[in-house]
């Protein structure tokens, strides 16, 4: 293990570059910074995407790079689409599995694409022989802090949030039992992230701080671990190209946690000074909102049904802070972009892609 | 007709209780020069007569033979020393000075005058000299190095709690004795003229108006007979629980015997492939990674203390108890936002006490517990078996995932051995039983000197806390009464 003052060594980016959930956030995030961002690479870019709307969107953001670029169609919840997608590749290949479901529209849904996909894509990437895989946790496989002043460290033992977080460890679970099997395999492990291609619920949370009613439970002191999409992609990159041992996972995040009032405050100001008309927010609710949100979301959980709204609102009452000493010390990560900064890169997106907040 | 006085005292200071508190204020006025009577409930049991932690020593040096329960959702076990030297003679004797923060915390919040760290420094130098406070010279035990090897591993901060003892030259952990009360500030109150009378149980002080007339006992050296004390002044150092309680049943009650602290604990038992117990010896050795919110620490570890442990989910675990040699316990202990009563019953000796953890106690309760199944599993246990009803076996990283879907602390079998803050001190009567010195609020003659005046539990093994803390106050006392 090297010294913090030391750069850790590099390895060359693969002649393959295999993605799934490319047309994701994250992945979508990813491919334009391999084919004409911070971390361009020259090999092909095999990527998996659900379906043909998926397709033509991806290729739209690497239309610069459509010569090495393959796209399929297919699934991760089936073998044989995930057989299509190493079918043939050759060289030195990396994987990023960055497929997953956040808010289902049922709960069965998180063990057959998070747990099982995650199976799937384990199983092909040790038949094709490839060279290292990056697999994108979660902390949700480790709940919430116990108080807020708790800080996650980088070891810590399993408690999962609900059925994502169940989810999430089983995959990481199958992550170490494929390591054990001689799969050369590593983890990042992202909080809640934020940036450019974000989905319309982000899009939401930015038009409730402008509208003052963004709900601030208790007295929003809880703290929150955030990941700016510039610096998770750092991270992965990293992850792939940092010589290390097989099956350690890092905690990749901003330089330090946020509080909630920060958050609001904070978003609230890089909208202001993108020229937006922002209220005062004044939408607070009493602590136990979310002890009552978190009852309701896990009853629903487990006759199967999932409430995006319930399942937000009941963990915005808890903290969730992570330490990226790890990360700094293992693969040198540099977290360049904090709150504002990253915030007023969001804003700008959705204004470039028309979007109103 | 009323039975026969069997004996009368008098003295100029009455001193309840010989422990941490009572001896050390017993030395500092009888080396002043005053009339020092100590009276003990418990009786004298000279170091090394008896097996530390062993059940002998619970029968004969402890309260309630070593087990008294706080009421409550869960219920809280504590235990309370009942001898000469009270909770010094057969705790761990581990020693951590009373953070700095925690000092200037107490000094604003609860309005301490003249309470400043300087000060508590320097009574802590002297302490640390009196007790010969020092770390092992010698080897540690493998309980200790369990818990360094496995902190390592996780990279998590750990160090080694020093302790009052003496080694002989280069000794190892297991060769220290212990520098309690007996050995150090008794004999010295006793050669500067104190006197001690133990097996003599404070009953209740006669009150009138704010002034305490004269002590009214029971003593049990040879059958109950009732004694009675007079005095100028009385002092009473019988602990957190014992105090507030003798108080109540004086008449007393503003702020007394409201807010009890305590240092929750939850436990687990750890097995390795080789012989790590040592039955009469704890780790010093304490990670202080998540401090002071959360830390672990060694248990006594003594065969019957580890049947104990395996007692909460004995179907599965019992069998681990006849390899007890392989078997040692530890704990996580937290700082508790909860509080707790102690209450005076009429015609009951023991005061009721209840204690109510917040949600935050619990939750960092069971944290603590799972990452101290981390430790141990990075430190190469084979086996670890947390201490909560229903608990499952842990025997990797993913069986933590199921120790902490099923863990709930009131399946728990929590425990502190850390009682505090029952009558606080500080000028802020709102929240104070006593001023800043130790008198209880509106009397004349009657001070509380010991952990019971501390205003929270101050995250760290109390024991300095409450020396500097008492010697302090008897200083203040002396000079006030010489003046």
């Amino acid at each position: 293990m090297s010294s913090p003052t030391t750069v850790p060594a590099r390895i060359d980016p693969p002649d393959t570059t295999v993605i799934t959930g490319a047309a994701g956030w994250l992945g979508t995030g990813l491919v334009s910074a391999f084919t004409d961002g911070a971390h361009e690479r020259d090999g092909r870019l095999r990527l998996l995407v659900r379906d043909t709307t998926d397709a033509t969107a991806i290729r739209a953001v690497a239309a610069d790079a459509s010569g090495r670029l393959d796209v399929v169609v297919g699934d991760v919840t089936d073998p044989g689409d995930v057989a299509r997608l190493f079918a043939g590749v050759d060289g030195i290949v990396d994987v990023i599995h960055a497929a997953g479901v956040i808010h289902p529209g049922a709960v069965a849904e998180f063990d057959a694409v998070n747990h099982r996909g995650t199976t799937n894509v384990l199983d092909g990437a040790e038949r094709a022989g490839i060279r290292r895989l990056v697999h994108v946790s979660s902390n949700s496989p480790f709940g919430t802090n116990p108080s807020r002043s708790d800080t996650f460290r980088n070891d810590e033992p399993y408690h999962p949030y609900l059925g994502y977080g169940d989810s999430k460890m089983l995959a990481e679970l199958r992550v170490l039992d494929a390591v054990d099997r001689g799969l050369d395999a590593v983890m990042v492990r992202p909080p809640w992230f934020y940036g450019p291609h974000q989905p319309a619920r982000q899009t939401t949370f930015f038009t409730l701080v402008r509208t003052g009613r963004f709900p601030v439970l208790g007295d929003g002191g809880q703290r929150r671990s955030m990941s700016y999409i510039d610096n998770l992609v750092q991270g992965i990159v990293l992850a792939e190209l940092t010589p290390t041992e097989p099956g350690l996972a890092w905690w990749i995040a901003d330089a330090r946690p946020y509080t909630v009032s920060e958050i609001v405050e904070t978003v609230g100001a890089a909208l202001r000074d993108e020229g937006y008309d922002v209220r005062p927010n004044r939408f607070r609710l009493p602590d136990f909102a979310g002890t009552v949100a978190e009852r309701i979301d896990r009853t629903l959980q487990r006759s199967g049904r999932y409430h995006q709204q319930f399942h937000v609102l009941g963990e915005m009452n808890k903290t969730i802070a992570v330490d990226v000493a790890a990360a700094r010390r293992d693969l040198g990560y540099d977290p360049e972009i904090e709150l504002y900064e990253g915030m007023r890169r969001s804003i700008r997106w959705c204004a470039d892609q028309g979007i109103t907040l | 007709m009323s039975a026969p006085i069997d004996r009368h005292h008098d003295c100029d200071v009455l001193i309840i209780g010989s422990g941490a508190g009572g001896a050390t204020t017993a030395a500092t006025l009888a080396e002043a020069g005053h009339d020092v009577l100590v009276v003990e409930e418990g009786s004298w049991v000279p170091q090394g007569s008896v097996t530390p932690f062993s059940l002998e020593q619970m029968d004969c040096q402890y309260r309630s033979g070593g087990v008294t329960v706080a009421l409550g959702l869960p219920s809280i076990a504590y235990t309370e020393g009942r001898c000469a030297g009270g909770g010094t003679e057969v705790n761990s004797g581990l020693y951590r000075r009373p953070p700095g923060d925690t000092v200037r915390r107490w000094r604003h919040e609860y309005g301490i005058v003249d309470f400043d760290d300087d000060t508590i420094e320097s009574i802590c130098d002297e302490v640390e000299s009196a007790l010969s406070v020092q770390t092992v010279p010698g080897e540690q035990t493998s309980a200790s190095e369990i818990l360094q090897r496995g902190a390592d591993a996780l990279g998590w901060q750990h160090d080694e709690s020093p302790r009052w003892m003496t080694y002989p030259e280069g000794g190892n952990a297991a060769d220290g004795r212990r520098q309690s009360m007996t050995e150090t500030y008794l004999p010295r109150a006793i050669a500067a003229g104190a006197r001690v009378l133990t097996e003599h149980r404070l009953d209740r002080l006669v009150m009138h108006g704010g002034r305490a007339l004269r002590a009214e006992l029971t003593s049990t050296l040879d059958g109950d007979r009732p004694v009675t004390i007079s005095f100028r002044d009385v002092i009473v150092c019988g602990g957190a629980i014992q105090t507030p309680a003798a108080l109540q049943r004086s008449g007393l009650r503003h702020r007394i015997g409201r807010t009890l602290a305590v240092h929750p604990t939850v436990k687990l038992a750890a097995r390795f492939d080789s012989a790590v117990n040592t039955p009469d010896d704890v780790a010093v050795v304490q990670v202080k990674e998540f401090a002071p919110e959360i830390s672990f620490g060694g248990s006594a570890s003594h065969p019957g203390l580890v049947a104990l442990a395996l007692t909460d989910n004995w179907r599965d675990f019992g069998h681990a108890v006849t390899a007890w040699p392989e078997l040692v316990i530890y704990y996580a202990a937290i700082t508790s936002r909860g509080r707790g009563w102690v209450q005076a019953v009429p015609g009951v000796r023991d005061p009721v006490v209840t204690y109510r953890l917040t949600r935050r106690d619990r939750d960092l309760l069971g944290q603590g517990l799972a990452r101290l199944a981390l430790v141990m599993l990075e430190a190469g246990a084979l086996e670890v078996y947390p201490s909560y009803r229903g608990a499952p076996l842990v025997r990797s990283r993913r069986d933590l995932a199921a120790m902490t879907a099923s863990f709930a602390a009131t399946k728990a079998s929590v425990m502190t051995v850390h009682l505090c803050s029952t009558t606080p001190m500080g000028e802020d009567r709102r929240r104070c039983a006593t001023d800043s010195f130790g008198k209880v609020h509106d009397t004349d003659n009657v001070y509380v000197n010991d952990a019971a005046l501390l205003p929270d539990a101050p995250g760290v093994n109390p024991q300095a806390s409450v020396m500097a803390v008492a010697i302090r106050n008897a200083r203040r006392f002396a000079d006030a009464k010489a003046g």
